[in-house]
């Protein structure tokens, strides 16, 4: 009974949408965060009888066909990339984009990977680096006992030097566009790849061509809104029960027709 | 005495289909712009074998599938390349098998920028397909489907193109083609919607209710399991009768 194979197809997707949902709801607290939202269609139909066969010489024709559906797929899970609020702290090294840009940071294997994560730190050697220790690009070195760290909304870093007065620019932070960021993949650490759906990286200087612009002692909240997600949550779990209780429809089918013969 | 089989049979086969198609409604009750199906049957007359059994024997056939055209929920996503349509129309989507329309109207950029579905087809403006630039921002879409973007840090808005809205004289004569696109019927060339209007940062949801396709259900199984009973007994019925009959006094 093709029934049975459709409902399991919407179980699937609905089990799927579940597990995004989660996800969502788990990094509901994680810096810069970007939700991800399940996409589905219906899946390929069989038609049985066309729509527009002619039924006679005369012209008249089929006004419904029959299509048979197989079911649901899920086409993707599409992030999407909204600005998040936000937050203030007193944190003179976390930084904040308002605005489309990322943060270039280089792995220790020498390739780059992008972040809206400003939670940044200092290293052994003054540089500054993500929480995970990678060093954001184009590497800014901090000299030891400055003072008065300084990130303004063009993303220039001055400081003030130990001895000194007056502040002094140590360097200038980029951040980088992408024409379609919802296609970079995903690594974990809050931390995205480029791929050839992303299109290729342009760097850029904050404020300028929608790069955005930079909020020092401010961060990026997640851009997940719990009410959303648990209306979506009770919506996936009803859809999964419903498409259960199609599979125990056709299995009372079958078991009627199963009893016929005694 | 074998017609009434062969009638409840025609009807067994049609509750199938029927619940083939509910279970793809429900399947799809999270598909942005899915349309439910709903079957047709109807009454098919056969002259019976003899002419003394009286009248004619009539059967169920299914008939077709309609789709239902309601508009399903509108949510608001506040995803700027999430539109919903507000009327009769439908957004044209250039994929490999042709020209196709959707209701889906969660649409994204691909890497060289044009607007394309969920399934990386072109969304189709009234001038083809739509092309942002790298440095445009503040994608802002009107109620007629003009889209226009600020480009690098200009403060003055630019056109990128017109969504292209059509809709059909005979909207049940569209196939459903899978990936939530409908295919035109080759005598219903699609139209310039005029009565419709597009709405930016929301999205239409499927237009299944839940609480129809569940009391279909119970219908189809119920009926489905009558039926049944119904054979039986006109099996037990032929069963007896050739005992009575074999009953041969020796």
């Amino acid at each position: 009974m093709r029934a049975l194979s459709t409902a399991a197809t919407g179980m699937m997707a609905m089990e799927l949408n579940v597990q995004v949902i989660s996800n969502n709801l788990a990094n509901m607290t994680t810096t810069s965060y970007k939700r991800q939202r399940a996409e589905f269609q219906d899946l390929l139909y069989d038609h049985l009888s066309r729509v527009g066969t002619q039924t006679s010489a005369q012209g008249n024709m089929l006004p419904v066909g029959i299509d048979l559906g197989s079911g649901v797929k899920t086409v993707g899970t599409a992030r999407l990339m909204q600005q998040g609020n936000l937050t203030q702290t007193t944190n003179p090294f976390d930084v904040a984009i308002r605005g489309d840009g990322f943060f270039k940071v280089q792995l220790p294997d020498g390739t780059y990977t992008y972040t809206r994560d400003g939670s940044f730190k200092t290293d052994a050697q003054g540089r500054i680096v993500t929480a995970q220790g990678n060093v954001v690009q184009p590497a800014i070195t901090i000299p030891a006992n400055a003072t008065g760290l300084t990130i303004n909304a063009q993303g220039q870093v001055s400081v003030v030097p130990s001895g000194s007065t007056t502040p002094t620019i140590l360097g200038q932070l980029t951040l980088t566009r992408f024409i379609n960021p919802a296609g970079l993949l995903p690594i974990g650490d809050n931390m995205y790849q480029e791929t050839p759906a992303s299109g290729t990286p342009q760097d850029g200087l904050p404020g300028t061509d929608g790069a955005g612009d930079l909020q020092q002692r401010m961060l990026e909240q997640s851009n997940v809104d719990s009410v959303t997600e648990i209306t979506d949550l009770i919506t996936a779990q009803r859809a999964y029960e419903m498409n259960s209780k199609v599979i125990s429809a056709a299995d009372q089918m079958l078991q009627a027709t199963s009893n016929l013969m005694r | 005495m074998q017609n009434a089989f062969l009638v409840g049979l025609s009807r067994q086969v049609a509750l199938s289909r029927e619940l083939d198609v509910v279970a793809n409604n429900i399947a799809n009750i999270n598909t942005n712009g899915y349309k439910a199906d709903g079957s047709l049957f109807e009454e098919y007359l056969a002259s019976s074998a003899r002419s003394d059994t009286g009248g004619r024997i009539s059967f169920v056939r299914d008939r077709g599938i309609w789709h239902d055209m309601t508009s399903g929920a509108v949510e608001r996503t506040g995803n700027p390349l999430d539109v919903a349509i507000d009327g009769e129309a439908f957004f044209a989507v250039q994929t490999q098998r042709g020209e196709r329309y959707t209701r889906n109207g969660a649409f994204h950029l691909n890497a060289t920028g044009q607007l394309v579905t969920s399934e990386g087809d072109a969304v189709l403006g009234t001038g083809g397909p739509i092309t942002f630039q790298p440095n445009d921002r503040e994608i802002s879409i009107s109620k007629d489907g003009i889209i226009s973007v600020r480009e690098g840090a200009s403060k003055t808005s630019t056109q990128r193109g017109q969504l292209r809205l059509v809709n059909f004289t005979k909207p049940q004569q569209l196939q459903k083609d899978g990936g939530s696109t409908f295919k035109a019927a080759a005598n219903d060339p699609p139209q310039q919607a005029t009565k419709a209007s597009i709405e930016q940062g929301a999205i239409e949801k499927s237009n299944v209710r839940g609480v129809v396709e569940m009391s279909r259900m119970i219908e189809i199984t119920r009926s489905y399991t009558q039926v049944a009973t119904l054979l039986q007994q006109q099996g037990d019925m032929n069963q007896q009768s050739i005992d009575k009959l074999a009953e041969v006094p020796a």
